[in-house]
């Protein structure tokens, strides 16, 4: 029974963790131009099938690296080769972004088949924590992620670039005011949030499945934990992160894993119903 | 002509988190009256005017219109009931003529009405109202900004309210266009509305309102005839703070 | 002064027509006649082809659904495959379970109200807010839809469906009148709708919900009425395409790539529009059928979401209402 317990809790961490990376990329972007780029999941496809072709050439470490960049500069070309051009209009950016991502879907599936791949252990091996045996690329999982969060929040509080990252998100108009470059602050955001979602990317196709497919449910989960944390706050997407990987975690333990998008739905209802602005969303003032 | 007291603002508060913008606000409108309400910028103002239509949530106190609560009431509810509002913003619906703008405001609340709303001719008699019947077959991109103003205006009308709550009507107008509005608005009341209207600037007030209540952070500081407010060291004061002079 | 807004003593039937209708000139009547009659006559010009425009048929059904409440609201359902499939399912499970040879007047009222149910359970909590909560919800509504038919596999058949369903009829001519004909009609109660003020007031909603609102429209019921609408043409349509096919799957009636298309279609005939959406479902599934083929079966796939790109960035408006603008400025038409 403790056992179980501490079971759920380290695999809990370590999905919440996951989570976390995929969740802040589009919570960012959404803060910054209003936009829910709903490609976010194709990102992550691109980083695992990266670090799947190009590891074993050039290392386990030389994969992670090109999955990481080639995610953030796919990212990059989605703002600058289609977004940009669309973004005034909401509606037609939502719509835009997902036919994007089914693209990127069939061009992956024309590329690799529709099988599913196996990726090398980005550290071979695992460990017993407490009686739960655990990979070594969970806990990398972990370390990356708080590592990426900490080096976020060094960026956003401590340099001019970040600075303006955070002002923007907080009110476009007050960032214009004080003459910040929105179209450079947009630029940044898109490729950070990319970086995020190619380390997430990478762990969700060495740790679940990589394949041409993989994208819709990180798109699920980014979209409910931003909704759940309050859209465009970077702390509530953390926490939110946490709160479903850890429900997912005792949803599988308990009813088993086809129930998982059952009660996400579940949560997410009772979230619209009874607080639709989120743990940290805000109310507008005029 | 005896007058009586046709709509009333009862302790109304209203906090954004920990931020009060409204505090604990209270002031009454006569049937006969065009009462100004003015303030100097981000005192509170609009979210007077927003409680009031309901798109915010009050936190605390009450709207009273013609002896109902109208609290806790949505704001097609309460547009239905005879207040309408012109809002600092315009926002026609872009892809519609200034006629089609206009009709949309006299239709029906009634899922099943397939044709209702105002005949053309009445639509014509908003329009002609408003120095716009030229242009009914106009986008309104494409209208100069104090048509677009004046659409605004048109539109509530179409709503046949039976009192007007009037947010920076002359925000962006030159004088000429100041007189010509500030008749219209005369015309408006005369024909038995009372209204509010908004402002941070008393001067364009002064001649047409009959009561002005000043407001600064969401507090009334002051309330009394526009003579009485011009002289007002209060006012004079928070304008000062305010960094605007009424001059 | 000569502007449309002068009309004393104008005709009873043509103040209809131009309520409903707008004004078209006489090539547009004359081009939407030819189309309509092009329709009808199929099978004496494309016998080859039946059976793509019959099913070319239901999809325009289930894209007008769509475009009620999602292309006049622009409140974006992603999931509007979990009405139909809900529907088609609903149909497969009676007859799979219950009775095989339960009739048609029984199953169909029943698959229409669970498509009313389904879209209920989305609707109701997410239409009252503005924002993308009801995309979300429908998002997720499909994908768990989709999750629960492996879960009730022994009910539902699982990943290889139920295949009981009595199919329409083995004659393609006749297959093709019987989904024809609901679509028209479908379509001619929808056009009215989309070109009354109901139709208006929903565009509008699309456009600026709140300036709408302020002028005394209850908009939430609006919204809901709108996505009533469209829940009852999905059910018709789900359970129409169950006894199309003869079976029912997953991935032919459910998964969220089903309600993706009908995104697509819509964009590509014209949001909004209802007339555009039934043009963009013969041309969405001829392309995906006949034409792009020659890319492979997953080339094809392909092609068809970078052609919806291509509509959503350069032509937003889609094609029918830019054709039709086009024809209408052939006789020199007003100001436009």
């Amino acid at each position: 029974m403790i056992s179980d317990i501490i079971t759920i809790l380290i695999v809990g961490a370590m999905i919440s963790a996951i989570y976390a990376l995929i969740a802040i990329g589009f919570t960012m972007i959404f803060g910054v131009g209003g936009i829910l780029n709903l490609t976010h999941g194709a990102l992550l496809m691109i980083a695992a099938y990266a670090y799947f072709v190009t590891q074993p050439y050039i290392g386990r470490a030389g994969g992670v690296i090109v999955g990481i960049v080639l995610a953030a500069v796919a990212s990059y070309g989605v703002y600058m080769g289609l977004v940009r051009y669309i973004e005034e209009n909401v509606v037609i950016t939502f719509m835009a972004t997902i036919m994007a991502a089914l693209a990127l879907q069939e061009a992956m599936t024309m590329a690799f088949s529709q099988q599913a791949q196996v990726l090398t252990p980005i550290m071979p091996g695992s460990v017993a924590i407490a009686g739960t045996r655990m990979q070594y690329d969970q806990l990398l999982a972990f370390v990356f992620s708080w590592v990426m969060i900490g080096m976020l929040w060094y960026y956003v509080t401590n340099t001019k670039d970040g600075r303006a990252i955070l002002a923007t998100s907080m009110s476009e108009r007050g960032a214009i005011f004080t003459g910040v470059d929105l179209p450079r602050v947009r630029r940044q955001t898109w490729l950070i949030a990319g970086a995020f979602a190619g380390v997430g990317g990478i762990f969700i196709g060495r740790l679940q499945q990589t394949s041409p497919e993989m994208w819709l449910e990180p798109l699920t989960l980014a979209f409910m934990i931003v909704i759940i944390g309050g859209v465009g706050s970077i702390k509530g997407s953390i926490i939110a992160a946490y709160l479903i990987g850890y429900i997912e975690t005792l949803t599988v333990a308990l009813l088993g894993a086809p129930y998982r998008v059952v009660v996400a739905l579940l949560i997410i209802i009772a979230v619209i119903m009874y607080r639709p602005e989120g743990l940290y969303g805000r109310e507008y003032l005029e | 002509m005896s007058s009586d007291t046709v709509f009333r603002i009862d302790e109304l508060r209203k906090e954004f988190g920990g931020l009060v913008a409204v505090d604990d606000l209270s002031f009454d409108l006569q049937d006969d009256e065009i009462l100004g309400l003015i303030g100097p910028n981000g005192s509170g103002k609009s979210t007077v005017f927003n409680c009031i239509m309901g798109i915010y949530d009050v936190t605390g106190g009450s709207v009273q219109f013609r002896d109902t609560d109208i609290t806790k009431l949505d704001t097609h509810d309460i547009v239905n009931r005879g207040i309408a509002r012109v809002s600092q913003e315009s926002n026609p619906i872009p892809s519609s003529t200034v006629g089609e703008n206009i009709d949309l405001f006299t239709y029906p609340n009634d899922i099943f009405s397939l044709t209702g709303g105002a005949s053309q001719a009445e639509i014509l008699d908003i329009a002609r109202r408003f120095d716009l019947d030229e242009k009914l077959d106009t986008l309104p991109g494409s209208l100069p900004h104090a048509d677009v103003r004046r659409l605004e205006i048109a539109k509530a009308l179409a709503t046949e309210p039976e009192m007007l709550l009037l947010d920076e009507p002359f925000a962006g107008m030159n004088q000429a266009e100041i007189r010509e509005l500030s008749d219209q608005i005369r015309d408006i009341h005369a024909e038995g509305r009372p209204i509010i209207i908004v402002d941070h600037n008393m001067k364009g007030l002064m001649s047409i309102v009959d009561r002005v209540v000043v407001i600064n952070s969401g507090q009334k500081i002051a309330e009394g005839s526009p003579e009485e407010i011009a002289n007002d060291e209060t006012v004079q004061k928070a304008y000062l703070a305010g960094a605007e002079v009424t001059n | 002064m000569s502007n449309e807004y002068d009309r004393s003593g104008e005709p009873v039937v043509q103040r209809f027509t131009r309520e409903f209708l707008g004004e078209p000139n006489r090539y547009q009547i004359a081009s939407a006649g030819v189309a309509l009659l092009a329709l009808l006559t199929v099978p004496f010009w494309a016998g080859q082809y039946l059976y793509v425009f019959a099913l070319a048929s239901i999809w325009a059904i289930f894209a007008m659904g769509w475009d009620i409440i999602s292309g006049h609201t622009n409140y974006i359902s992603f999931g509007h495959s979990a009405l139909s499939g809900g529907a088609a399912y609903t149909t497969g499970v009676l007859v799979h379970n219950v009775n095989p040879d339960m009739a048609m007047y029984i199953t169909f009222p029943l698959s229409i109200l669970a498509a009313i149910v389904i879209g209920l359970l989305f609707a109701v909590p997410t239409l009252r807010l503005e924002g993308p909560y009801f995309s979300l919800i429908t998002l997720l509504g499909v994908l768990v839809l989709t999750q629960l038919v492996y879960i009730y596999g022994e009910y539902t058949g699982g990943e290889l469906g139920i295949t009981a369903v009595s199919t329409l009829t083995y004659n393609l001519t006749n297959l093709y009148y019987y989904t024809l004909i609901p679509m028209l009609l479908i379509g001619a109660v929808l056009v009215v709708v989309s070109q009354s003020n109901i139709g208006r007031i929903l565009r509008a909603i699309g456009e600026n919900e709140a300036a709408i609102e302020s002028s005394g429209i209850d908009t939430t019921r609006f919204k809901l009425w709108a996505f009533l609408m469209s829940a009852i043409t999905m059910g018709i349509g789900g359970a129409m395409l169950a006894h199309f096919y003869g079976n029912i799957t997953p991935s032919t009636v459910l998964v969220v790539d089903r309600s993706l298309e009908m995104v697509a279609i819509a964009v590509i005939g014209g949001m909004g529009t209802i007339a555009g959406p039934i043009g963009g479902a013969f041309v969405f599934i001829i392309l995906r059928d006949e034409v792009l083929t020659v890319f492979g079966s997953t080339g094809r796939w392909l092609a068809l979401w970078l052609i919806v790109l291509f509509f959503l960035v350069f032509l937003r408006d889609g094609i029918f209402p830019f054709i039709w603008s086009r024809i209408g400025s052939i006789g020199g038409g007003r100001d436009e």
